[in-house]
C-alpha cells in the first residue's frame, strides 16, 4: 500500500512533517526532531515488560489511595475525614453534578481506562498473542492520554495543605503516600508507552 | 539536513498512530482514523474555540470560585481575591503558584494560540522554528491551569465541620474547568506543520 521506500522504519515529524529513516536506531537511543526539536519515539527492547510493571503497580497503587483515608481535617474537637472518591462524591453532594463528573474524570476515570487497557496491550504485545482488541484498545489509549491530569491533581494536593495546615491539624493519611507514588508509577508508564513503537508492534503482530 | 517533509512525497502521516500513507487515503491503513495531510480547517476552529475560552474567563474571573461559612458568617472569594487573600496571609509561595496557574498560565495560553493564528493567517512564517517550539510549550503547560479547581475539590471535601466551618465549591470552578478543556482542545486543533510549508512556499 505504501510506496517501497517510506516503509514503517519511516516516520514523519508530527510537528514539521521531515521525515526519517529511523531503521538504523539502536536500543536506548532516543530520536530528536533536527528542525523543530520534538521529541520523536525512544527504542527500547524492553518497552513492553516495562509498561506492563509500571502500570501492575500503578493500578495496585491506585486501588490503595481510593481505599484509604487520603486527608483528614481537626479542629474544635471535630474531625473530617477525606477519602479520593468522597471528594468527587462532595462536589455531586454541593450540586456541581458537572464539576464532580469533570474532576472524577480527570483523577480517576480516565487513569484508570488507561491504565488497565495500557497493561492488556503490552501484554498481549509482550508476549506476541494476536487478537483483535489490542488494536482498540490503543487507539483508545492514545486518544486519552492528554487527558488525565494525575500529576497537576497531585500538584493541588500539595497546595491544598499547605492553604490549610495552619488553619487547624491536617492529618495526612495512608493513601496520600499511595497517591503520591502512583503519580510516579502512572507517569513512567505513559512516558514509556512509545506511540511509534506500540503501532509498530502492532501491526507485525497482523502479519 | 535538508527539508524533506512527508507532504512534499505525497505522504500524509496519521494523527494517531504516525503511519505514513499516499495523501488520498482518507482512512489509517493501520488504525483506522480517519487522514488528512493537514488537520482541517485549523484557523477556523482554533479561533472558534479560543473565543469561547475568552468568554468563559468572564464567569471564571467574575464569580466566586469558592464559598467559605465560617460560624454563621460567608465569605465569598474568587480567583484573584483568593490570590490577594493569599499574599495577606504571607503563603506567598502559594499565592505565587496559585496566580501562575490560574492567571498567568491561561491568559498567556490564549494570547499566544491568537498570535500564533494571527502569524499563521498572515502567511508569512519566518521562523517556523520558534513559532512550532512556542506552540509546544502552549501545549503543555494548558493542562497546569486546574490547579485551582482540584484545590477547591480537596478543600470541599476536607474542610466540612457541620456549623463551623464549610468550604463550598463556586460557579467559576466550572467556567473555569470548562475554560482550560477548551483550550485544550483549542491547542490540539492547531497544526503547526503549516507553519513549515507556509515557509517552503517563500523558498521557492
Amino acid at each position: 500500500m505504501c510506496s517501497p521506500k517510506y516503509n514503517d522504519d519511516w516516520l514523519a515529524c508530527p510537528s514539521c512533517d521531515q521525515l526519517y529513516d529511523l531503521s538504523e536506531m539502536q536500543h536506548g537511543e532516543k530520536a530528536y526532531c533536527s528542525h523543530c526539536n520534538a521529541a520523536l519515539t525512544t527504542s527500547r527492547t524492553d518497552i513492553f515488560s516495562r509498561v506492563q510493571a509500571f502500570s501492575l503497580s500503578s493500578i495496585i497503587l491506585m486501588i490503595m489511595s481510593c481505599s484509604f483515608p487520603f486527608l483528614a481535617f481537626k479542629a474544635s474537637g471535630l474531625e473530617s475525614v477525606m477519602t479520593l472518591p468522597q471528594a468527587v462524591q462532595r462536589l455531586h453532594d454541593e450540586g456541581m453534578t458537572d464539576l464532580a463528573l469533570l474532576v472524577g474524570c480527570f483523577i480517576l476515570l480516565i487513569p484508570a481506562v488507561l491504565l488497565v487497557l495500557s497493561f492488556a496491550v503490552s501484554l498481549s504485545l509482550g508476549c506476541g498473542w494476536r487478537n483483535h482488541w489490542a488494536k482498540d484498545c490503543a487507539k483508545i489509549i492514545f486518544h486519552l492520554k492528554t487527558w488525565s491530569m494525575v500529576e497537576v491533581f497531585f500538584i493541588g494536593v500539595l497546595v491544598s495543605y499547605v492553604k490549610i495546615v495552619h488553619m487547624a491539624t491536617v492529618v495526612i493519611g495512608i493513601s496520600f503516600w499511595a497517591y503520591a507514588i502512583f503519580t510516579i508509577t502512572f507517569t513512567m508508564t505513559i512516558s514509556n508507552l512509545d506511540r511509534y513503537q506500540t503501532w509498530k508492534r502492532l501491526e507485525e503482530l497482523e502479519r | 539536513m535538508s527539508r524533506q517533509s512527508a507532504a512534499s512525497k505525497d505522504l500524509s502521516s496519521c494523527h494517531l498512530c504516525l503511519k505514513l500513507a499516499p495523501s488520498d487515503v482518507h482512512h489509517c491503513p493501520r488504525c483506522g482514523s480517519s487522514m488528512h495531510v493537514r488537520k482541517p480547517n485549523t484557523l477556523p476552529r482554533t479561533l472558534a474555540l479560543l473565543s469561547t475560552a475568552c468568554v468563559l474567563y468572564i464567569p471564571a474571573n467574575i464569580y466566586p470560585i469558592m464559598i467559605t461559612d465560617q460560624l454563621g458568617s460567608s465569605l465569598e472569594s474568587t480567583i484573584l481575591g483568593g490570590v490577594v487573600l493569599l499574599v495577606q496571609m504571607d503563603s506567598l509561595p502559594i499565592a505565587a503558584i496559585i496566580f501562575i496557574a490560574s492567571v498567568m498560565v491561561p491568559l498567556g495560553k490564549i494570547s499566544m494560540m491568537f498570535y500564533l493564528c494571527w502569524t499563521m493567517h498572515k502567511g508569512r512564517a519566518a521562523t517556523p522554528k520558534q513559532l512550532t517550539v512556542a506552540y509546544r510549550i502552549t501545549e503543555l503547560i494548558g493542562k497546569w491551569s486546574m490547579i485551582d479547581v482540584f484545590v477547591v475539590t480537596i478543600l470541599v471535601a476536607l474542610v466540612n465541620l457541620g456549623q463551623i466551618l464549610v468550604i463550598r465549591p463556586g460557579i467559576a470552578a466550572v467556567s473555569f474547568a470548562l475554560l482550560v478543556i477548551v483550550t485544550m482542545i483549542a491547542a490540539e486543533s492547531f497544526d503547526p506543520r503549516v507553519f513549515w510549508d507556509q515557509q517552503e512556499e517563500q523558498d521557492d
